[in-house]
């Protein structure tokens, strides 16, 4: 389970001090699927970083199933979140010199799986985001939302228990936008926890709940039934 | 996951065409230059180690206490070698040689010259040669056998086995050959195709402990020490030599050292030719450096590129271990590929760097020493040029990267700046060390050595020609022919005597002092032909009895003579007293050049003796060099009918002295220039990458009104600067190297201010021009369109 508790972040240079979160207490259950919304520069990006372990918080503390994290160090984190997280960026964020396939394979790569293994689950990733086809294809050879398939792809490879999307529909057209966020709504269904960052209302109706982010605070949340 | 970095890296490479063939260019070039440097320096350091139980086998000088200092004799009087085999129980064996003449060698109408040497029946105890034929040290001990080498063997004897067949040597005596020997290798400082024993050569002189002209050598009994055996040593001169001698001190060198170590300062080894082996060790690493900044460089502006991917693989779960591992196993990867080429670079060079430095290195593929120091240079090359890009990179952090937040701090920016100034320094370095060295070898070139050596031609007087009856008929026979202006004879070449004596005595002189003077035999004409000035007396007259216990004399000399004995003022007509005996000083010469400008000049005693003399120098007319050679080739024929004519120049022998120099010019002249390339190959990567970099300021410029050369010189500005800054860093470095160089010679020329000037215009000069290709290609780009893209 997911748990904040007064999550802070401060980012200082020489001159200025900018508060980016003030105080987060947030909880995501197990196989939630929760949207954060708000304005440019309310925080959700630097939350989401905190949530999926690229970054520390200022103060406060985090509870990552049962783990603190809060004090952790980057190559602790970098373990902890090894085959635990999966990344969706807005941006794909594939590796161009990388194939589809080996795009995907990546994470099993680091996780150290046998070769039988990671081919039985990178095929499976691929058939199950219709890009098995691309298989051999690198990421300039494709489409928006082709590119987003195979970054969704490598997120859920390693079966990870949480999946962090930010603005996963944000470069996408309408179309491949509504195919991605329906591929990321059955994995929830499937068991999978979801946090998404976006900007769009109609993603967010995807999510179970809406959190409000203004300032650095949470403002609100909504529930879906 | 090695598979994967594998991969990565080679799409990358491929993606970026031409940094990445700057970069394996530039590796491979640094690479080949290190390798072909490394087979040189291997070559240097292995001669003698061939010879079985090399490191017993000593070579003996002799100290001599001289005016306050220790002379170091390299070459030893005859009767050394016997009381050392008499009186020095450490030593297993001893052998003297001689010089090593070429002589003419002839099995019925088949002749040819030859280097050979005699040597006392011991020889094959010091040195163990493998023999293919017979029993060498048997054969030895015969006064008419002779032992050959496989070379001679199947030169004379083509049709089958030399051992037992007969040949004659120097159209003299006939040999029986007793024993064929294994060829020598080149990197051997002994250098012969045939022995014959010692005595076959004998003559009363050379019992004589006066005359050093012989070389020494000793094996060592097994667990004996060099210390023990010179201490053993230190009594044979005051026991056996006579008073004049006594204080010689025989040392010993390992024959290992010989080759690298020959020059002796105040009684102990100071260097030689170590000190090439040393410098372009130390050049090897310098260019491979300058290659390895350029990886270093290009890698670390091109970090952008490579960011994502690092953010990328640090969210999937990479560890910055795994990265540095990965980024470190590219740039492996990339040296390895720079290896390939570098191997094939050598490969193809190899003949004419032999060539130039008289070697015979080659690339031998089975020889795993090869494969391990290419292995070494791979990885060296691979962790030096990848560990600062690697650790750069790792360090990253996800976040900004993938947020593209990410800005560059000043510190890799810092860093590449300092890699090129580094990198410029050294090239800097080695355009002042081209020009310098070029200064000096111009200076040593073209220097009034105080004696003619242009249109000399010298011909070595060998059968007919060297019986004493006849030197002087067919000296004069030259002389007669118009395309000659004068003729003489001499016992060694006069840019290069090498004999030396201690015995020249004077009234007055005090018994205690101890003197080296060089010497030499000559015959008629001397001065005139070699157009040596006269200060005060006469030349040495042919029609003289008396001039043969007469002696010119050198300034040096005079000097020596009347520091020591106020009464020799003015030593013209005063009796001396030299080995020929007691005779007057008719002539004083002025000082002339009789070694290489490495030393000072020394003094120098000429006896006269026309019949017993080795070469003929001849001074020919101006413009009728060819006529004389011609001339000279006919009347040997007629007076020498059954050798083959040989001539040589003066000024080539004299260019000789100076091989190692010229080898260092060329080297560094190549090298030189292979540094600044690669250098100016990284900067050209350099520039491109900032002028992609400023594409949208120089479109803003642009529009704003700067012209085409307002932006070059925006953009070529800043790597001039850091190339001038390299230039006030190079400059007193190369200052101090280069004055340290110049030290070896007694005469040098100056190190002016203008040596520096030019390699620092040169190095601005070819820089501006690098980075103006690239500035000038930015700055011509239609700014609409880097304004659009933008």
């Amino acid at each position: 389970m997911i748990q904040t508790v007064n999550l802070q972040k401060l980012f200082s240079t020489e001159e200025v001090e900018t508060t980016a979160l003030n105080g987060i207490n947030m909880d995501v259950k197990d196989g939630e699927f929760v949207a954060i919304m708000g304005p440019s520069g309310c925080g959700k990006s630097t939350l989401l970083n905190i949530l999926g372990l690229l970054d520390n918080p200022s103060e406060g503390e985090y509870n990552f199933y049962g783990t603190a994290v809060a004090r952790m160090t980057e190559r602790q984190r970098a373990q902890l979140r090894k085959g635990s997280i999966g990344f969706v960026f807005q941006s794909f964020n594939l590796i161009d010199e990388l194939t589809v396939y080996e795009n995907v394979e990546l994470p099993l790569l680091y996780l150290k799986t046998p070769a039988d293994e990671r081919k039985k689950r990178v095929e499976e990733a691929l058939e199950r985001m219709s890009i098995m086809h691309r298989r051999n294809h690198f990421p300039q050879q494709l489409s928006g939302g082709q590119q987003q398939r195979t970054a969704i792809a490598r997120a859920v490879v390693a079966k990870p228990k949480l999946i962090l999307a930010d603005e996963p529909t944000g470069n996408l057209d309408s179309k491949n936008g509504e195919d991605v966020m329906k591929l990321l709504g059955e994995l929830n269904d499937e068991g999978t926890t979801i946090i998404m960052v976006t900007h769009s209302p109609y993603d967010a109706g995807f999510a179970h709940r809406i959190v409000n982010l203004f300032d650095g605070k949470v403002v609100t949340e909504n529930f879906h039934v | 996951m090695f598979r994967n970095y594998v991969k990565v890296a080679i799409r990358s490479l491929l993606k970026h065409k031409l940094y990445s063939s700057i970069n394996v260019f530039g590796l491979a070039l640094g690479m080949a230059c290190s390798l072909l440097i490394g087979l040189w320096v291997r070559d240097e350091l292995s001669y003698n180690r061939f010879l079985p139980d090399a490191e017993s086998i000593h070579y003996i000088r002799v100290n001599f206490p001289v005016n306050g200092e220790t002379v170091t004799n390299s070459i030893t009087p005859g009767p050394l070698q016997e009381a050392i085999a008499k009186d020095v129980p450490e030593v297993a064996a001893v052998t003297k040689i001689n010089y090593g003449p070429d002589y003419l060698i002839k099995v019925g109408e088949k002749k040819g010259k030859e280097k050979g040497h005699y040597a006392t029946d011991d020889f094959f105890g010091v040195f163990d040669l493998p023999a293919i034929a017979g029993n060498p040290k048997a054969a030895l001990r015969q006064t008419n056998q002779i032992i050959v080498t496989r070379k001679i063997a199947e030169k004379f004897f083509p049709s089958g086995q030399a051992l037992g067949k007969t040949l004659q040597l120097d159209n003299k005596k006939f040999y029986v050959v007793g024993a064929v020997l294994e060829n020598l290798p080149t990197n051997s400082t002994l250098q012969f195709d045939w022995l014959v024993n010692w005595k076959e050569q004998e003559q009363d002189w050379m019992k004589t402990w006066g005359n050093n002209s012989f070389y020494t050598y000793v094996r060592l009994k097994p667990s004996t020490t060099v210390t023990q055996t010179e201490a053993a040593m230190a009594d044979i001169y005051p026991r056996f030599a006579g008073k004049n001698f006594e204080t010689g001190r025989p040392i010993l060198q390992p024959v290992t050292d010989l080759h690298l170590y020959s020059d002796y300062k105040n009684g102990v080894s100071v260097g030689g030719r170590i000190e090439y082996v040393r410098v372009f060790s130390i050049v090897a690493l310098f260019i491979l450096l300058i290659a390895c900044v350029n990886f270093m460089n290009l890698a670390t502006a091109r970090s952008a590129n490579r960011a994502k991917e690092v953010g990328v693989r640090k969210v999937v779960g990479a560890l910055r271990s795994s990265l540095v591992g990965q980024f470190l196993s590219e740039s492996i990867l990339t040296s390895l590929l720079a290896a390939v080429l570098a191997l094939a670079l050598v490969w193809y060079v190899l003949p004419t760097f032999n060539t130039l430095f008289t070697k015979q290195l080659s690339l031998n593929l089975a020889d795993p020493a090869l494969w391990l120091i290419i292995a070494v240079l791979v990885l060296i090359t691979g962790f030096l040029s990848g560990s600062y890009p690697a650790l750069f990179l790792s360090s990253l952090q996800p976040i900004k990267i993938l947020k593209g937040r990410l800005q560059f701090g000043a510190g890799p920016a810092l860093f590449r700046r300092v890699l090129v100034v580094f990198q410029f320094s050294l090239s800097i370095f080695l355009i002042v060390g081209m020009l310098a060295v070029g200064k000096q070898m111009n200076y040593l070139r073209t220097k009034n050595l105080g004696l003619d050596r242009e249109n000399v031609v010298y011909v070595p007087l060998e059968g007919e020609i060297a019986q004493p009856q006849k030197v002087e008929a067919f000296r004069h026979e030259v002389m007669r022919k118009p395309s000659v202006a004068s003729a003489t004879t001499t016992m060694s070449l006069p840019v290069n005597i090498q004999a030396s004596s201690g015995d020249l005595t004077w009234p007055g002189k005090d018994p205690n002092l101890q003197t080296s003077v060089s010497c030499m035999f000559v015959g008629g004409d001397f001065t005139n032909t070699m157009n040596i000035k006269l200060l005060e007396g006469r030349d040495f007259r042919v029609d003289s009895p008396a001039d043969s216990t007469n002696y010119l004399i050198n300034e040096a000399a005079a000097k020596l003579m009347s520091e020591a004995t106020p009464g020799m003022k003015n030593p013209v007509g005063k009796e001396v007293k030299f080995w020929p005996g007691k005779g007057r000083v008719i002539g004083l010469m002025k000082d002339f050049h009789i070694n290489s400008l490495h030393e000072p000049i020394k003094p120098l005693i000429l006896c006269f003796d026309y019949r017993n003399t080795s070469y003929l120098l001849v001074k020919t007319r101006a413009g009728q060099t060819q006529q004389a050679i011609a001339d000279l080739e006919q009347l040997s024929k007629e007076f020498n009918p059954n050798y083959p004519f040989n001539y040589h120049f003066l000024d080539e022998e004299y260019e000789s002295l100076y091989r190692s120099e010229q080898q260092v010019n060329t080297l560094v002249n190549y090298f030189g220039v292979l540094a600044i390339l690669i250098s100016c190959l990284g900067l050209f990567g350099l520039a491109m990458f900032t002028a992609e970099q400023r594409t949208k300021e120089i479109g803003v410029r642009k529009v704003l009104g700067a012209s085409i050369p307002n932006i070059v010189g925006l953009l070529s500005k800043d790597f001039l600067k850091l190339v001038l800054v390299a230039v006030v860093l190079a400059s007193p470095l190369a200052w101090w190297a280069l004055n340290t160089w110049l030290g070896t010679f007694a005469y040098q020329t100056e190190l002016t201010w203008w040596i520096f000037g030019l390699a620092g215009a040169l190095s601005v000069v070819i820089a501006f021009l690098t980075v103006s290709y690239q500035s000038i290609k930015a700055a011509m780009v239609n700014p609409m369109k880097s304004l659009r893209s933008e």
